[in-house]
């Protein structure tokens, strides 16, 4: 019996090392359930959304603008702009991947020969500096008396950014993951730059969830 | 793979006018307009939107499918389906996890310092599942 399921684990790994993810007449299954599960989290935030419009519409106004006036535009501002350009280098890296170079050609500097490694590491930082950003920035409010169960606004402001800020550090971990899945691999082929792809989706899609909570939370206030 | 983006995308008109009959009607009672059926129904409309799209830029990349054409025979069909673990644990150790770390919001914190240690493992070694021993490559 032990001698079949060997057979079978082995025979499967085999089919598995030549033909890894890619046939032509399949949609990739992976892509396609990272972009179903995704299409799930976008009503996880739809939920959230509707909490905060819903707290918004029933809070005094001026209560409401007393607590909402906190908030540093500016700073705020540049973090979302490092995220939303992370989203273009994570991109880079995908090219990379899809051409298979998980290492850059030439010195570190020449960002133009770079491999999935360099800009995926780099995406790593910059959504890194976006998290540090948020820490400051909640340090700040909690500072001015702005905490989670002071007033209703400060709920729904730390719980749609702070489950946002999750999903960031989230996808910084499957940043490592990938990484890792690069690195062990000493033949990079479909199976890391499936899983460069897929990362980039959910990166793409947390990002694009921030620039929405961004336009709500504080350009509409 | 028509059918399936069709099935999708043809939710998001739908969603849209029904968030936005939605809105109208519930902005004529005396509490004003109701966020959370309007936003949710409108986001209905973005999720299979998403996915419809994706089916057809999908369908773009691909030949089509025995699924696609009325003359297909059964044996077209053979071949990968796609990359699958069927005697993989990981799996199951992750649920279990999860399970333990759910557990532990509901009855007590310190559960969760359990949970996350298996957690750890067991999400590193699904990750790395193919990347290592026999399936290193």
């Amino acid at each position: 019996m032990s001698a079949i399921m060997a057979d079978v684990s082995t025979a499967t790994a085999a089919a598995t090392h030549t033909h890894q993810h890619v046939t032509v007449n399949r949609p990739n299954p992976v892509s396609v359930g990272t972009i179903v599960w995704l299409a799930s989290e976008l009503m996880f935030f739809a939920a959230l959304f509707a909490m905060y419009f819903t707290v918004r519409q029933v809070l005094p106004a001026d209560e409401w603008a007393a607590q909402a006036d906190k908030l540093n535009i500016p700073f705020s501002a540049v973090n979302t702009t490092v995220l939303v350009l992370s989203s273009v280098t994570c991109q880079m890296g995908v090219l990379a991947a899809e051409r298979f170079q998980p290492q850059r050609k030439g010195r570190i500097w020449a960002f133009w020969s770079w491999g999935m490694h360099e800009w995926m590491a780099l995406t790593y930082l910059m959504g890194a500096f976006f998290i540090g950003g948020q820490v400051l920035e909640y340090a700040e409010l909690v500072h001015e008396g702005l905490t989670i169960s002071s007033s209703p606004y400060g709920s729904v402001f730390f719980l749609t950014t702070g489950f946002h800020g999750l999903h960031v550090l989230g996808g910084l971990i499957a940043f490592l993951f990938l990484l890792g899945r690069s690195f062990a691999a000493r033949r990079f082929g479909h199976h890391e730059a499936t899983t460069a792809i897929v990362v980039s989706y959910y990166w793409h899609f947390v990002d694009v969830v921030w620039i929405a909570l961004f336009f709500v939370i504080y350009i509409l206030r | 793979m028509k059918i399936e983006t069709r099935l999708f995308i043809a939710g998001t008109p739908l969603f849209l006018l029904a968030a936005g009959v939605y809105a109208l009607w519930t902005a004529n009672t005396a509490q004003g307009w109701e966020p959370v059926g309007t936003l949710c129904i409108l986001l209905v409309g973005a999720m299979v939107f998403m996915v419809g799209f994706y089916l057809m830029l999908t369908a773009k990349r691909i030949d089509e499918r025995p699924e696609d054409t009325e003359h297909a025979e059964i044996a077209d069909g053979a071949g990968d389906q796609g990359v699958f673990a069927p005697w993989s644990w990981w799996p199951l150790a992750i649920a279990g996890s999860a399970a333990l770390a759910f557990l532990g919001l509901a009855v007590g914190w310190w559960i969760l310092g359990i949970a996350i240690p298996f957690g750890i493992i067991a999400l590193v070694g699904w990750v790395f599942e193919f990347s290592r021993g026999q399936h290193a490559h």
